[in-house]
């Protein structure tokens, strides 16, 4: 009935099988390839499918100030959240939620309640209740821990410092000039998850640490801004003003001691106006926000005014075109082309040398030293004191020179020039340009960061600065001082007089475009001591309320400020009769060397 | 000559022990995610599978002490039940994942292309092991092959590769019957042709091809791309026993199709090659049986069987590691499905059968 199995049978089953064993044989192999020599290629690729990044913030490093007081730092603080699926008691972890974070029991419940992956309850928790929640121990709830940008000081130096956003990235202000020595680098934690992107509990967690920002060191001294913080607001208040500002910097090296521009924000609630917003587009509350942010001394320009007849005086010397000893006359006015430019005295100030002349904050003598320059050489000197660039102060938007065309200044522009009108500058530009013309002649860069330091205090980076160029030569900064130390000693800048000091300085007033406004910007600028000044300061009144005039209202400012800060500097009072003593010998020198 | 010898053939009764609880141990760690996302219940598959092996084994128990000649005369009954059943399934089938292949009796299913596959070999051993008059023509192999082409193009309409691995089986038991070489030699180069025709017909066929060359380029390579991660991951040891991670929902449907990948990332190309190898000692003790079977029909069996288990274990291999185009083949005993485990154990009962009726006659 069965067909019996025959040899040819057998011989095809074993070819069969033969083939089958080579066809599996292959596959081992095939296997071999991809797990030994391509198992790093696709491993690889599994693992970064696997692995999510979550990552941790580096804390953002702090602001010092030369003294090593903190003016900006990082709180710790905490983020509450829960996650649904983890929850066991979700009563009490309302109980404990609600009353640990003071929120309503509904809004909790609801949010607890909700079926979502995470749902977070509340942000910026202070560490403490963020510990204390933690203590509890509750499954599902998650308590994170991230940093927030502090300022200790509030509202000190807040133009020049700058905040950070909701990142802990700077955003205005020193925070963003060196956010990338502050920010530091983010660490992450490496989770493996599956392929819905839920975290697989037991595998191991790789970790990168973060690396914690860097510290910057400024030259700012916390005292010394609080000082000229006070007496700015002073002023605010007495005159009325839209705003005050005040530079102290140290004229040899550009660095910057104190920069106020009253009013001041608070850096720990930067956002807010503290006025009514009611009626405002957010386009018009953003332009009020960066009103208030704006940093006069360095975003804002000006027209300077007399001030800006140390730089017509040091060019007019420079070029040899005027000696001290040279005499004019002031009737009162001057005819430049068809216009009549008029001092500020009327009258006149009749016979005067060129000493008296800045001594008076004579315009005809400037108008006729500007004359003797010519637009060439003058405008030679703009290039060759900086005053058309930028300073570079690690500020960030600086404002450039708003200035004249060279081929489209006529006789009446290099006249008004001459005692700084018709043109603009801002604070800082002036103030680093008097530096070098009264700190012997050498260029330097106004700037507040000095130096990069770990938190252990070890010196990272010592920051360095473009200075040392020659722009004037010694022995006219010598004369410039000399002649500016008499503005304060007898001229105009009497009321910035303080016993028993040197100080040397000029002062300004200018009516703010339109004219037609009567809008005025009242400044005084001094530095101490005259014969080798380690401190100059300028301060500016914009739009005071009465009396309007510099030397009036500003030098006053200005003579408090240094009474305060000069003994804490270390500048002593010298006696009245060593005072003298040093003038003759002085002048003894003068004419030795004159002869 | 024919002997009882009374004792069946003992290594392959470990062989399929070892690939039943093997694969029971497996599907657990590859069904598990799966199985507590979709269903809550981390056992859910290994379950199901672990009733349909205990059903398997006993049957297999029963056939095994059973004298297969009395198959014989079932062997067209089974073959027309299993014609039924495919065509019932295309009207009354459920669907899972885009293809009718299930018939439901309460909560139980199954699944009659897998039926079909034991139907088939039975079958054509009953055929071919009757054929008396010679027949060595050309005419005879297109006999056979036509008697099994109604189930084929029942079966391919919804499951294409069952539909090739029933004509593979049907192509190795003529193959086996018949004396001469080089007429398979054209039959496989005809089968190419046409295999080269029927892709070129439909461009979604030639996609695959394309994908197949470069998976990584296409959305649809996503389930090749995943199973050679996970592949990749293993290994030389892997990453030890439940430590997948590609199994998580990355690679799709983890437990049928693609179970090997997992099994490569968890026990690594040691482990892959020494279960590649417990499949070639399986099929070598086939072959034993097939060569000493008494007669024809019982050989038929057993060669019918080892055709079966080395296409799907070669193909699903092969497509696993993206030595051929994706096409879903499971892997015998391992992969989840019951209905495929009881057959699979049912035929393995059937060459247990045969391996107790061994010839005296020994040339291998």
């Amino acid at each position: 009935m069965f067909v019996k199995i025959k040899t040819f049978h057998r011989k095809k089953i074993v070819a069969v099988f033969a083939l089958c064993m080579a066809a599996m044989l292959f596959l081992i192999g095939r296997l071999g390839y991809l797990m030994l020599l391509r198992a790093d290629y696709y491993s690889e690729k599994a693992q970064d499918l696997h692995e999510r990044e979550r990552s941790i913030k580096a804390a953002r490093g702090k602001i010092l100030d030369c003294n090593g007081k903190v003016l900006a730092d990082n709180k710790t603080v905490c983020t509450i959240s829960v996650i649904h699926s983890q929850i066991k008691e979700p009563e009490k972890v309302i109980d404990v939620l609600t009353e640990e974070l003071g929120m309503e029991r509904d809004q909790v419940k609801k949010r607890v309640e909700k079926n979502s992956s995470i749902e977070r309850i509340k942000t910026n928790v202070d560490k403490q209740t963020g510990d204390k929640i933690r203590e509890y121990d509750l499954a599902g709830v998650k308590v994170d821990e991230d940093y927030k940008r502090n300022y200790p000081y509030g509202n000190l130096a807040s133009k020049v410092l700058g905040f950070t956003g909701s990142d802990n990235q700077g955003i205005v202000g020193l925070e963003v000039k060196y956010e990338s020595i502050l920010k530091g680098t983010d660490g992450q934690i490496l989770t493996m998850t599956d392929a819905r992107g839920v975290e697989l509990s037991d595998t191991g967690e790789g970790r990168k640490e973060p690396v914690s920002g860097k510290n910057l060191i400024l030259s700012l001294d916390a005292n010394l801004q609080e000082y000229a913080q006070q007496a700015a607001y002073q002023a605010l208040e007495q005159k009325q003003a839209d705003s005050v500002s005040i530079i102290l910097m140290r004229p040899g090296n550009g660095e910057i001691l104190a920069m106020v521009n009253v009013p001041e924000y608070d850096l720990n609630d930067p956002f807010n106006l503290k006025k009514s917003t009611n009626g405002m587009s957010q386009q018009e509350i953003q332009d009020e926000r960066n009103k208030m942010w704006r940093n006069g001394c360095i975003n804002d320009t000006y027209e300077p005014g007399s001030t800006f007849k140390i730089i017509t005086a040091s060019a007019a010397l420079e070029e040899g075109v005027v000696t001290p000893e040279d005499t004019f006359s002031c009737p009162g006015f001057r005819i430049v082309d068809d216009r009549r430019i008029r001092c500020h005295k009327t009258t006149g100030h009749g016979s005067e040398t060129f000493v008296q002349g800045v001594m008076n904050s004579c315009n005809p003598v400037f108008i006729e030293v500007g004359q003797r320059l010519g637009t060439d050489a003058f405008y030679r000197y703009f290039q060759q004191f900086g005053l058309l660039e930028k300073t570079g102060i690690d500020l960030p938007g600086e404002a450039g020179t708003i200035m004249h065309q060279k081929k489209d200044i006529g006789p009446v522009e290099l006249a008004t020039i001459s005692f700084g009108q018709s043109f603009q500058i801002t604070p800082i530009r002036l103030a680093a340009t008097v530096c070098s013309l009264i700190n012997g002649g050498h260029q330097i860069t106004p700037h507040f960061g000095v130096e990069v330091r770990e938190d252990d205090g070890t010196l990272l980076e010592t920051l360095s600065y473009k200075e040392g160029k020659q722009i004037v030569s010694e022995q006219v900064s010598k004369t410039m001082r000399a002649i500016l130390e008499k503005v304060v000693s007898e001229g105009g800048g009497k009321k910035a007089y303080i016993e028993g000091y040197h100080i040397g300085g000029k002062t300004a007033t200018s009516e703010t475009l339109p004219r037609s406004a009567n809008k005025y910007i009242s400044s005084f600028l001094g530095f101490v001591p005259a014969e080798d000044p380690r401190i100059l300061g300028i301060c500016i009144i914009n739009n005071p309320q009465g009396v309007y005039y510099g030397g009036t209202i500003c030098a006053p400012v200005m003579r408090t400020v240094f009474e305060n800060i000069l003994p804490y500097l270390g500048i002593e009072k010298e006696a009245a009769q060593e005072t003298d003593a040093v003038r003759i010998m002085d002048q003894v020198e003068h004419l030795l060397s004159a002869e | 000559m024919r002997t009882k010898s009374g004792r069946g053939d003992v290594l392959l009764v470990c062989m399929v022990l070892f690939l039943v609880v093997f694969g029971l141990a497996v599907l657990y760690s590859t069904g598990s995610y799966n199985g507590s996302v979709r269903f809550g219940d981390a056992f859910y598959y290994m379950k199901k599978q672990f009733f349909a092996a205990a059903l398997g084994m006993l049957a297999m128990y029963l056939i095994s002490c059973m004298d297969y000649h009395i198959f014989e005369k079932y062997a067209i009954a089974a073959y027309l039940i299993s014609l039924a059943l495919s065509t019932l399934v295309l009207f009354a089938g459920n669907a899972y994942n885009g293809s009718r292949r299930w018939l439901s009796l309460g909560p139980l299913s199954f699944q009659p292309s897998e039926f079909a596959k034991l139907a088939v070999i039975l079958f054509l051993a009953r055929m071919v092991g009757r054929q008396k008059k010679k027949r060595n023509s050309f005419l005879n192999l297109v006999f056979v092959i036509a008697l099994v082409l109604p189930i084929v193009a029942l079966v391919g309409t919804n499951n294409l590769s069952t539909a090739i691995i029933i004509l593979g089986i049907a192509v190795i038991v003529v193959f086996v019957s018949d004396k001469r070489y080089m007429q398979f030699v054209w039959i496989a180069a005809a089968g190419a042709g046409m295999m080269a025709l029927f892709l070129g017909m439909e461009s979604y066929r030639l996609e695959r091809i394309a994908i197949w060359k470069n998976p990584e380029a296409y959305e649809k390579g996503y389930q090749t791309i995943q199973g050679l991660y996970a592949i990749g991951s293993g290994g030389l040891f892997g990453r030890g026993f439940g430590e997948s991670i590609q199994k998580l929902g990355f690679v799709p449907e983890a437990q049928n199709d693609m179970i090997f990948s997992i099994i490569c990332e968890e026990l690594g190309f040691v482990g892959a090659t020494i279960l590649m190898l417990v499949f070639l000692v399986l099929i070598w003790r086939f072959m034993v049986i097939a060569v000493h079977a008494p007669d024809l029909f019982g050989s038929l069996i057993a060669a019918g069987a080892m055709g079966h288990i080395a296409i799907q274990v070669i193909l699903n291999v092969a497509v696993v590691t993206n030595t051929i185009p994706n096409t879903g083949i499971t892997l015998p005993f391992i992969s989840y499905g019951g209905t495929s485990v009881l057959f699979l154990l049912s035929e393995m009962g059937l060459v247990l059968a045969v391996s107790r009726w061994q010839s005296e006659k020994k040339c291998i």
